[in-house]
């Protein structure tokens, strides 16, 4: 954390910047699942009647899950249209969360504009669920609901949700980047000043690093990825049924 | 020893910061505990009904915690931007 590489483009009166770590390793999260996507795809055999091995029986257990917790209240035809969506959602955050475990990574969802964008894609995914299963007038009709007079109030009640379910998955993320950095670094000047336990010093230090690790990147990433795809699921569904 | 100005905002933004994350977190924990408690009960009470359980309160818990999050957000602008 820090440092940044901004990469600024001008397309005439606006400026675009990109934070070009960010993109390196969302660029890099997105190799991971195709790899991790191509191999398990070899373990689906051509022969229906063959015999289920390892990765295949990996592969259902984990569909059957994401069908489950996921997409529990949709529809049949619904949840199949939604399950890639979702799933893929939900992978993707699961994996940008999990990098930061590897030492100076950064995860992609750390940075705003990465959840942001997240949150916006699934916002314009809900209107087009909702046009496509009632209807572009039953649909806008229901903004009139229960009284015209409360459209302002429905239209900064869809403004809160998405810009709530943005920020939460940053804060989440990046609160838990910002406390591990401060924890080992203060941790690392207390031992520093004390010089009879510098001898302990190191593997307190390894200890403690991966402990915040552990806790901030794999539970507290796994636990937010899954409300991050769970509240998807559920605005779509709000929004469409 | 003179304070100037910019001492004076440079000192309250760490108390600010610190003080909107404190109480801003008071609020969200006692809510996600009563949801996890109230998910317990459920779950003692009905076994077979802790798929469904857990996952309502998750949900429940994640929007319980948005009033945390924004404080989060006050004090992190607090502390790196202003």
């Amino acid at each position: 954390m820090g440092q940044k590489l901004i990469l600024k483009l001008e397309l005439g009166p606006l400026v675009v910047s990109f934070d070009l770590i960010t993109v390196a390793m969302s660029l890099v999260v997105s190799f991971i699942l195709i790899l991790i996507a191509l191999w398990l795809r070899r373990a689906v055999p051509r022969d229906p009647e063959a015999p289920v091995s390892r990765r295949l029986a990996f592969l259902t257990g984990a569909f059957d899950f994401f069908h489950e917790q996921l997409l529990g209240g949709f529809s049949p035809e619904l949840a199949k249209r939604l399950f890639p969506v979702i799933t893929t959602l939900f992978l993707y955050v699961l994996f940008s969360n999990w990098i930061s475990i590897v030492p100076k990574a950064e995860s992609p969802t750390q940075n705003l504009n990465v959840t942001m964008g997240l949150a916006l894609m699934v916002y314009v995914l809900s209107h087009y669920y909702a046009i496509r299963t009632k209807g572009a007038r039953v649909h806008f009709r229901s903004y009139l609901e229960p009284y015209p007079f409360l459209l302002p109030m429905n239209m900064i009640g869809d403004f809160g949700r998405t810009l709530s379910h943005g920020f939460r998955l940053f804060g989440n993320i990046f609160g838990g980047a910002i406390l591990t950095t401060i924890v080992l670094s203060l941790t690392a000047k207390v031992i520093a000043a004390m010089p009879f336990v510098a001898p302990f010093g190191f593997a307190f230090g390894v200890g403690l690093g991966t402990f915040l690790n552990a806790w901030f990147g794999v539970f507290i990433g796994a636990i937010q990825a899954l409300v991050f795809a769970l509240l998807a699921s559920v605005y779509i569904r709000l929004m469409a049924t | 020893m003179n304070i100037s100005g910019e001492h004076l905002v440079e000192a309250i933004k760490y108390l600010a910061a610190g003080i909107a994350m404190g109480l801003g977190a008071i609020g969200p924990a006692i809510g996600e505990g009563l949801a996890a408690a109230h998910a317990l009960d459920g779950m003692a009470r009905q076994p077979e009904m802790e798929g469904a359980l857990l996952r309502t309160m998750i949900i429940g818990q994640a929007i319980t915690e948005s009033t945390g999050i924004y404080s989060l957000v006050v004090a992190i602008i607090l502390l790196f931007v202003v």
